[in-house]
C-alpha cells in the first residue's frame, strides 16, 4: 500500500525537458478524478508523429482513463491537451472550448475493448457513417475507402455481414476500420485485444502491428507484452494515477529500475528477464 | 249631501263589477274544465327503412306525454294495447321509459310474429282515461327472432358499423404519429438533466454555470409536469376537459383580445385527437427515455470518438437502435389507442362504438351491435398485430440471417 502514496512514487519531471516542435500530442499536468477517488494525479506526456507508445499497469492505475482523457470521453479538471495544433485547456464550458475538444477528436482515433460497433448497422455502414455524416463525404467516396480500408484489415468479404454475424476478432478489425476511416493522426487504443479468445488475437494484433509499421502514431493500452516488446517505441509503466517508469520497452520490460515494475512484471512475464528472477523478500 | 251618495253608490256598483269580472277570469274552477292535453304520438318502430322484414324485434313508441291541469297524466302501461293484424298481443311485455323531452313505451316478448305483412294498431292510455291511436304496416318475416343475438339486424346494420373504421382508423393513426412526436419530444426532454444542482456546483464552483444549468434544466421540468399531468389524470377526463372547456376558455379570452375571434372551438373530432395524442405522447414520453437510456454507453461514446456531434449522435446511433428497442412496446400502446378511440363517442364522434350505440338504442337491442364493435376492434387489433410483427422483423434485419 505504501506504493499508493504520493510520496512514496517517484514522479517524472512535470515539464518534460527538450520538448521539440514534432510533438503530435503533449499532455500536461493532467488531473481527473471521480468524485474523491483521485485516478491521474498530474499526468505529462509527449508522444512524436510515428511513435508508437504502450501503456501498462495494473486495473486501476489509470491508463484507461488517461486514454479517454485525450478525446475527452472523460472530462479531466485541470492540465491541458494538445493533439496537432489544437490545444484544450481541461475543466473549461463554452462555445469555443466544446469546439476545440470536438477538433481534437477528429484527429483522434479510438478502438475499444468491447469493439462498440454500431449493431443495426452492417460493416460497411458502421465504418461509412462518420465519414458521410462529419466530414461530409459522398456515400461512394466513401464506400470506396472502406473497401480499401476493409481490405487491408482482411476483412474485404464481410462489409454486408451485422456486428452480430461476424467473430469477435473480425468484429475488432472492423472497429479499427472505422476508426481509420476519418483520416486520424493519432490512434487510441484501449485494450484492443482483452475480450477476444486467444486464437483471435494473433489477427488483430497483426493489424495493429501493420498500422505501426505504416508510420502510424498510437497510443496502446495493452496487456500483450508480446506486442509491446515487438513494436512500441516506448513503454510507460503507470500505478496509482501517475508514471512510475518510461523508457524503451527492452528496458522496462526486461530491466525495469523501480521495485513497483517489477512486482507489476512479475504477474504479467512468464519468465521475467533473463537473470533477474524474482526474490522471496521483494515485498 | 244626496247627490255625494248617488256617487258613491255608483262607485261601489263599478268596483263590484270590475272585481267581479277579474275574479271570474282569474278563477281556477273555470279554467280546469277546458285545460287538457292528450298524449301526441310522434313515431314508432318498425319504420321503413331499419329492417327488411320483423321478427318480433320491440317495438318502440314514442310520444309527447299527456298532461290535465296543467299537471303530467302518466300513461298506464297494463291498459296500452297492441294489435297485430287485428289480433290483441296478449302476454306482450311493456315499458315505459320517460326523459325529459317524450317518452316511449316499448313492446316485446312477442309470442308469434305474421308473415307477410304486420298492420300494427297501438292505442295509450293515460291515467285520467286520455287517449291516443296510431296504425301502421311493416313487413314481417314470419319467423321469430329466436334469442338473445338478433342475425338479422346484425346483418342489415354491421354495414353502418363497419363504416365507422374510417373514423376510428383516421383519429388512430393522426393520434399515433402526434403522440409519437409529443413522445420523442418528452422524452428528450426528460433526458436533458444531465447532473443535479449540487453535482454541477461542486464541479464547476462557478454562478454563470449555475445560471445555464437552471435554463438547462427547462425542458426536462417542462417534459416532466407533462408527462406527470397526462399520465395522472384518467383520459376520460381529458376529454371532456378539452372539449368542454377549451371552448369556454376561447370565451374567455375573447373578452380580452379580438385576436382570440378568429380561433374556432375545436369540434369533436380535433378535441378527440388532441386528447388521445397527448395522453398518448406522456406514456410514449417514458417508454421512448427507457429506450433511449438501455442503449449501451459504449455506444454514444464509440459515436462521439469518430467525431459525430450530440445531434447526429442521436439520429443514427441512439435513435434508430432504441426505435428497435420499443417496438414490442409500441406496439402494445397503438393496440390500446385503437381501443380507446371508442372513448371519443362520449363527444358523439360517429366512429364504431358510436354508431353500435346508436343502433342499439334505435331496437331497444344493444347486445347485437356492441357484439358486432367488438368483432371489428378484435380485427383491427389483430390486423395491427400482424403489420407489427412485420415491423420488429425487419428492424431486427442483422438477426435473420445468422
Amino acid at each position: 500500500m505504501t506504493a499508493r502514496e504520493p510520496d512514496a512514487i517517484p514522479r517524472l519531471p512535470v515539464d518534460p525537458p527538450a520538448s521539440d516542435e514534432g510533438a503530435l500530442v503533449r499532455i500536461e499536468n493532467l488531473h481527473k478524478s471521480f468524485g474523491e477517488l483521485e485516478v491521474l494525479r498530474g499526468v505529462s506526456l509527449e508522444v512524436h508523429g510515428g511513435e508508437v507508445v504502450v501503456l501498462l499497469g495494473p486495473s486501476g492505475s489509470g491508463k484507461s482513463t488517461l486514454l479517454r482523457c485525450i478525446n475527452f470521453l472523460e472530462e479531466s479538471q485541470r492540465g491541458s491537451i494538445t493533439v496537432g495544433a489544437t490545444t484544450v485547456k481541461c475543466g473549461g464550458h463554452g462555445r469555443a472550448h466544446y469546439e476545440s475538444e470536438h477538433e481534437v477528436r477528429l484527429q483522434c482515433g479510438m478502438v475499444f475493448q468491447d469493439f462498440n460497433l454500431f449493431p443495426h448497422l452492417s460493416v460497411l455502414e458502421n465504418i461509412i457513417a462518420a465519414p458521410r455524416h462529419v466530414t461530409g463525404s459522398s456515400k461512394e467516396e466513401a464506400s470506396r475507402k472502406a473497401h480499401e480500408l476493409l481490405e487491408k484489415v482482411g476483412l474485404a468479404d464481410r462489409a454486408d455481414y451485422f456486428p452480430s454475424q461476424i467473430s469477435g476478432g473480425q468484429k475488432q478489425r472492423a472497429a479499427i476500420a472505422r476508426a481509420l476511416a476519418m483520416d486520424p493522426q493519432l490512434m487510441l487504443f484501449d485494450e484492443p485485444t482483452s475480450a477476444l479468445d486467444p486464437e483471435l488475437i494473433g489477427d488483430v494484433l497483426g493489424v495493429m502491428k501493420d498500422l505501426a509499421l505504416s508510420g502510424m502514431t498510437m497510443i496502446v493500452v495493452t496487456h500483450e507484452m508480446g506486442f509491446a516488446s515487438d513494436v512500441a517505441d516506448r513503454c510507460i509503466f503507470m500505478d496509482g494515477g501517475v508514471f512510475v517508469e518510461e523508457g524503451p520497452p527492452e528496458e522496462l520490460l526486461f530491466h525495469p529500475k523501480e521495485e513497483r515494475t517489477k512486482q507489476f512484471l512479475r504477474h504479467i512475464l512468464p519468465k521475467p528477464g533473463g537473470e533477474e528472477s524474482p526474490s522471496n523478500g521483494a515485498k | 249631501m244626496p247627490r255625494n251618495n248617488r256617487l258613491v253608490f255608483f262607485a261601489l256598483i263599478l268596483v263590484t263589477v270590475v272585481a267581479a269580472i277579474l275574479g271570474i277570469l282569474s278563477s281556477p274552477a273555470a279554467a280546469s274544465a277546458s285545460v287538457s292535453v292528450p298524449p301526441k304520438i310522434i313515431s314508432a318502430s318498425p319504420y321503413t327503412g331499419m329492417l327488411s322484414g320483423w321478427g318480433g324485434e320491440t317495438i318502440s313508441v314514442t310520444f309527447e306525454p299527456a298532461t290535465r291541469n296543467g299537471r303530467p297524466d302518466p300513461l298506464v302501461e297494463n291498459r296500452c294495447d297492441l294489435w297485430v293484424n287485428g289480433v290483441l298481443a296478449k302476454g306482450v311485455r311493456r315499458a315505459v321509459s320517460e326523459a325529459p323531452y317524450g317518452s316511449t313505451i316499448q313492446f316485446s316478448n312477442f309470442p308469434s310474429v305474421p308473415k307477410g305483412t304486420a298492420n300494427f294498431h297501438v292505442v295509450l292510455k293515460t291515467k285520467s282515461g286520455q287517449k291516443a291511436e296510431k296504425s301502421w304496416s311493416f313487413a314481417a318475416t314470419g319467423e321469430k327472432v329466436p334469442g338473445l343475438i338478433n342475425p338479422g339486424l346484425m346483418r342489415e346494420w354491421s354495414g353502418y358499423i363497419v363504416r365507422g373504421i374510417g373514423w376510428t382508423l383516421y383519429i388512430t393513426v393522426i393520434s399515433a404519429v402526434l403522440a409519437c412526436v409529443f413522445g420523442l419530444i418528452g422524452a428528450l426532454g426528460r433526458l436533458m438533466k444531465t447532473m443535479t444542482f449540487r453535482a454541477a456546483w461542486k464541479r464547476h464552483h462557478s454562478w454563470a454555470y449555475m445560471a445555464g444549468h437552471t435554463l438547462r434544466m427547462i425542458p426536462y421540468w417542462l417534459a416532466t409536469f407533462y408527462a406527470s399531468i397526462f399520465r395522472g389524470t384518467p383520459l376520460l377526463l381529458q376529454i371532456y376537459l378539452i372539449y368542454y372547456a377549451l371552448p369556454a376558455f376561447i370565451d374567455y379570452m375573447r373578452v380580452h383580445s379580438s385576436i382570440w375571434d378568429r380561433v374556432g372551438y375545436p369540434g369533436a373530432i380535433v378535441s378527440g385527437i388532441a386528447a388521445l395524442s397527448l395522453n398518448y405522447g406522456a406514456y410514449l414520453s417514458e417508454v421512448f427515455r427507457g429506450g433511449i437510456q438501455s442503449i449501451p454507453k459504449g455506444q454514444t461514446e464509440a459515436a462521439s470518438a469518430l467525431g459525430m456531434s450530440r445531434w447526429l449522435n442521436l439520429r443514427l446511433i441512439v435513435l434508430p437502435q432504441a426505435f428497435r428497442v420499443v417496438t414490442p412496446t409500441m406496439g402494445n400502446y397503438f393496440i390500446s389507442l385503437i381501443k380507446d378511440t371508442s372513448l371519443l363517442s362520449v363527444i358523439a364522434v360517429p366512429e364504431i362504438l358510436k354508431r353500435a350505440q346508436l343502433v342499439g338504442g334505435m331496437f331497444y337491442d344493444y347486445l347485437s351491435p356492441l357484439l358486432v364493435a367488438a368483432i371489428i376492434y378484435w380485427g383491427l387489433t389483430i390486423f395491427f398485430n400482424f403489420w407489427q410483427g412485420k415491423l420488429e422483423r425487419r428492424l431486427h434485419r442483422d438477426r435473420a440471417r445468422a
